[in-house]
């Protein structure tokens, strides 16, 4: 292993070894709930923080794991929505007495994993990634064994994952039948050939992804998944499942876009997706009485919105994916982080009456989040959406815009309801709120402001984001 | 930044309303926000001549998306509107629960309104329009009527739905031209073949929220489920922001494509006209009746704006101005009634001008003002915009015209019911506050009525050819 194979993997083994180091301090001394979480956050701050630092470099092993602005940006990403929702996570452990170690190590391992999946130069890398960001999810899906249904939702996501997991390896050997190489730099300097195995194999592949990413018709998992999983878990997951999955299709669809057949086929493929996702999507939220299994059919409609543009050409909606990620990991953190801070972590849309009596405060941050991923001015929402049509636009992909921008109109019923919902006379009886909410308090503040300043002046994110090309 | 004043104002108070420890002072702050805006923009017409306030524009969100704030002369006088009706409206939100929350999101719907009539970039000209719909729909959910829920959820869907269509048309025209900025746009056209798909999409938008006939479907629950002092300002000055979309993004982005789509847009205009009219006379309810008439007066406003002659925009910024003050009056009016008989149905007044008849002489002047009677400013606008649409649509100008008479059914039907005949009740008169909102309102009715130059001499030139649209401001 040379120098240049440690530099590019790096922030991963920040990652991985603070996962470990974490459990291995758990066997020493027992770590309080918060400290874990304050432990594990600063470990993921360090990963991103190097790969904000390290720059582009050459790719280490030999290729197999690049060392470009697109992986350097979503491994920094992922590993910044870990520490978010690790700092959310801590009172939230503290209160339901879940084993804070463990938490904390799952969601570093599945950073890793999403990070890997970003990195990944060798179909094979991907892979490996894809299994690392799954494996802990399955892991923390089950882990709140009071919730609705925990079992089924982690027991239906593993065992669908893993059929889509091998969907994924054997469309990895179809690419490598047909082409003698699961390596994309190769993959991307042979001009693929038309082969019917080899648009087999991208077929299966983009299937393996689109699960992940949680993009109709793979997304059955994800409505249980939200409702069932931690909200802190979900915050996590919502972001780094579909960072991993979308920074591994740009870079295989970049890899492989060469030649018009190849590019006219991923981007039907992807424009067919997306339409399929933004419709069924939005259509299914409309009719959710629990909020959390409404925030997960509003994810399978957000993923839309991502496939969408990816339909666009890798070339052209790259940045773009990049800054809807970020936006979007941004809202979801502070959605649930919201929920974290109710005393019922999983309302109804009525149980919200009187949340604007109780704590205004909550209910403000609710009407801002919900406004952001509605999609509306003036927060950075709007921006994602604005930048994703833009993309459309440019590729010349008019229906889909349109389904887009009607998608969006349907979203605002259901998003609104909830907003206006907060309201509404109170319904129940206030429960007091048991332990404390400071840390986790500050850190939902601190991203519902984000998505309003990334609105208002998203100058220096479109800066960074404009270094992720393929 | 000296446009992006108005819009700074606002804002400011709004924030000012969160820091308040009570809600004493909050109406205060409002009415002051509202008198300071209209004073600036006044302050800055008469410092800046017809030329406007010239466009600055900031970095903001990369190429396609900039600050681009400027006001032209339709601008401005809306900008001044704004101020005035927003301030009144305010006034007359007395005794509302939770001042400071209903004035500061009174200030934020402020702030977006005004936002509209300063940005000169076409995304920032979208994120104005959107951010005008949470505040007034917050305001009419929270604070509206038995019927608000539904109401509010009709008008945002409604709305919601046309500006996505203008979204999706602004962004492939802002693709295609690389460029987000009005002046820049107007000078370089889409070709005449493309161009009327896309004014189609944007004239969607603005048909809804004018509301042009047969969009106005949300138009009549909206007014009765909000509060009255919100629907005043809807109906006053948030409408007009279609209509200065039209004037301001459409005739000179798609001189061609308006210029195909004008007979369509111009005969549903008209029908729309008499339409409205024709529905005032049937109602009972002083909310509905103000509202067919709004929809009347609206859609002869968008005749004006489609004719897309100057005479006729002028004659559509003179009708604004008095559509915008009549119905302010006529809402705070109609409330002050009803209040003081128990109900807004024609049925339970009767016969109080005996008993109220500065009440009275008050709501005769609006709904004079409101049939266009000639002296008030309804006649200005109205004789405008029907002169200048006869001498490109005659036919839609004749069917329009008609409104003149059924206009005056509504009216004297409203006044004879609500104030003569034999007395049901006894009420008490205006007090002063009442009058000390109402007597300004009612002033520049009448001073716009006789010297509606005051108001058209603003459109310097003739606003709605390519050219002049297009020449820096």
């Amino acid at each position: 292993m040379t120098l240049g194979d440690l530099l590019a993997a790096a922030p991963l083994i920040v990652l991985a070894g603070g996962a470990c180091l974490v459990l291995a301090a758990d066997l020493v001394v027992r770590l309080p709930a918060r400290g874990a979480a304050w432990l594990g956050a600063a470990v993921a701050a360090v990963a991103a923080v190097l790969a904000a630092r390290l720059g582009p470099g050459t790719a280490g092993f030999g290729g197999a794991l690049e060392r470009d602005g697109g992986a350097l940006f979503f491994v920094a990403l992922v590993a910044v929505g870990a520490a978010g929702a690790l700092l959310v996570a801590g009172d939230y452990l503290a209160r339901e007495d879940l084993p804070p170690a463990e938490f904390v190590a799952l969601v570093l391992f599945s950073a890793t994993g999403a990070g890997l999946m970003a990195a990944g130069g060798d179909l094979l890398v991907v892979f490996l990634g894809l299994e690392l960001l799954s494996l802990p999810l399955y892991a923390l899906t089950g882990l709140l064994a009071r919730a609705r249904h925990a079992d089924e939702a982690a027991l239906k996501y593993f065992l669908l994952g893993a059929a889509a997991s091998a969907v994924f390896l054997y469309g990895v050997a179809l690419v490598y039948a047909a082409t003698g190489t699961t390596r994309l730099d190769v993959l991307a300097r042979g001009a693929t050939p038309p082969d019917p195995l080899a648009f087999a194999g991208f077929a299966l592949l983009l299937c393996g992804v689109a699960f992940k990413a949680a993009l109709v018709p793979f997304h059955a998992w994800a409505p249980d998944v939200y409702e069932a999983a931690p909200p802190p878990a979900t915050a996590f997951m919502a972001l780094a499942a579909k960072t991993g999955a979308f920074a591994a299709l740009l870079r295989i669809q970049a890899a492989t876009s060469g030649g018009a057949v190849a590019a006219a086929d991923w981007r039907a493929a992807l424009a067919a997706v997306a339409a399929l996702t933004l419709v069924v999507g939005n259509l299914a939220a409309l009719g959710q009485r629990r909020v959390r299994r409404l925030l997960g059919w509003s994810s399978v409609a957000h993923a839309g919105y991502l496939a969408a543009a990816a339909a666009a050409g890798a070339d052209i909606a790259a940045p773009f994916i990049a800054f809807y990620l970020v936006v979007y990991g941004t809202l979801s953190l502070a959605s649930f982080g919201l929920l974290t801070l109710l005393p019922d972590d999983d309302p109804t849309i009525d149980d919200l009456g009187g949340l604007f009596r109780r704590s205004p405060l909550i209910a403000v941050g609710f009407v801002v989040v919900l406004v952001g991923l509605t999609g509306l001015p003036p927060t950075a929402g709007f921006l994602g959406k604005l930048y994703v049509f833009e993309a459309l636009a440019q590729a010349r992909l008019l229906w889909l815009l349109i389904i887009g921008v009607l998608a969006s109109v349907v979203s605002a019923a259901y998003y609104l309801r909830v907003a206006l919902a907060c309201f509404a006379p109170s319904t129940a009886e206030a429960t007091p709120m048991a332990g404390g909410r400071r840390l986790a308090g500050a850190t939902v503040a601190l991203a519902t402001l984000l998505s309003l300043a990334l609105g208002l002046a998203p100058l220096a994110l479109l800066d960074l984001v404009r270094q992720v090309r393929y | 930044m000296s446009s992006f004043q108005m819009v700074l104002v606002p804002l400011l108070a709004a924030a000012a309303l969160c820091a308040l420890p009570a809600g004493r002072f909050a109406r205060a702050v409002a009415v002051a926000a509202g008198l300071l805006e209209s004073v600036l923009v006044v302050a800055q017409a008469v410092a800046r001549g017809p030329g406007g306030i010239p466009t600055e524009r900031f970095e903001w969100a990369g190429p396609l998306a900039h600050y681009a704030v400027g006001a032209d002369g339709f601008g401005l006088v809306l900008l001044a509107l704004t101020g005035i009706l927003f301030a009144a409206g305010a006034a007359a939100s007395r005794r509302v629960a939770h001042p400071r929350g209903y004035f500061a999101l009174w200030c934020l719907a402020q702030a977006a309104v005004s936002g509209v009539f300063v940005a000169q970039d076409l995304v920032l000209f979208f994120v104005f329009w959107e951010a005008m719909l949470i505040p007034v729909a917050l305001l009419m959910w929270l604070w509206g009527g038995a019927d608000a829920r539904g109401a509010t959820l009709r008008f945002l869907l409604y709305t919601m739905a046309g500006s996505a269509l203008l979204l999706a048309g602004i962004v492939s025209l802002v693709v295609v031209r690389g460029t987000s900025e009005l002046s820049a746009l107007a000078l370089r056209p889409l070709p005449e073949a493309d161009q009327t798909l896309v004014a189609l999409v944007f004239v969607a938008a603005f048909a809804v929220k004018l509301p042009l006939f047969p969009f106005h479907a949300w138009l009549p629950r909206a007014y009765v489920a909000a509060p009255p002092p919100v629907a005043a300002v809807l109906s006053g000055i948030v409408a007009k922001t279609a209509a200065y979309g039209v004037i301001h993004l459409c005739l000179p982005l798609f001189p061609a494509g308006m210029a195909r789509l004008a007979p369509g847009l111009v005969a549903l205009a008209a029908v729309g006209t008499l339409y409205g009219a024709l529905l005032a006379t049937r109602q009972h309810d002083t909310r509905r009746l103000i509202a067919f008439s709004s929809l009347s007066h609206l859609n002869l406003i968008g005749l004006g704006v489609f004719t897309a002659t100057a005479a006729a925009s002028q004659g559509a910024l003179v009708a604004s101005v008095s559509h915008g003050l009549v119905v302010v009056a006529l809402f705070l009016l109609a409330t002050l009634l009803a209040q003081r008989v128990g109900g807004w149905s024609l049925a339970d007044a009767g016969g109080v001008a005996a008993s109220a008849p500065v009440l009275s002489a008050f709501t005769t002047l609006a709904v004079v003002a409101a049939i266009g009677v000639p002296g008030t400013s309804g006649f200005a606008g109205e004789f405008l915009i029907l002169a200048a649409a006869y001498a490109r649509f005659p036919g839609a100008a004749v069917v329009a015209a008609l409104v003149v008479v059924v206009a005056a059914v509504y009216g004297l039907r409203l006044i004879r019911h609500a104030f003569h005949g034999p007395a049901r009740a006894q009420i008490r008169d205006l007090g002063g506050a009442d009058r000390l909102i109402l007597a300004p309102l009612l002033a520049l009715i009448l001073l716009v009525g006789v010297v509606p130059t005051l108001v058209s001499d603003r459109v310097a030139g003739p606003p709605a050819t390519p050219a002049s649209a297009g020449a820096p401001r």
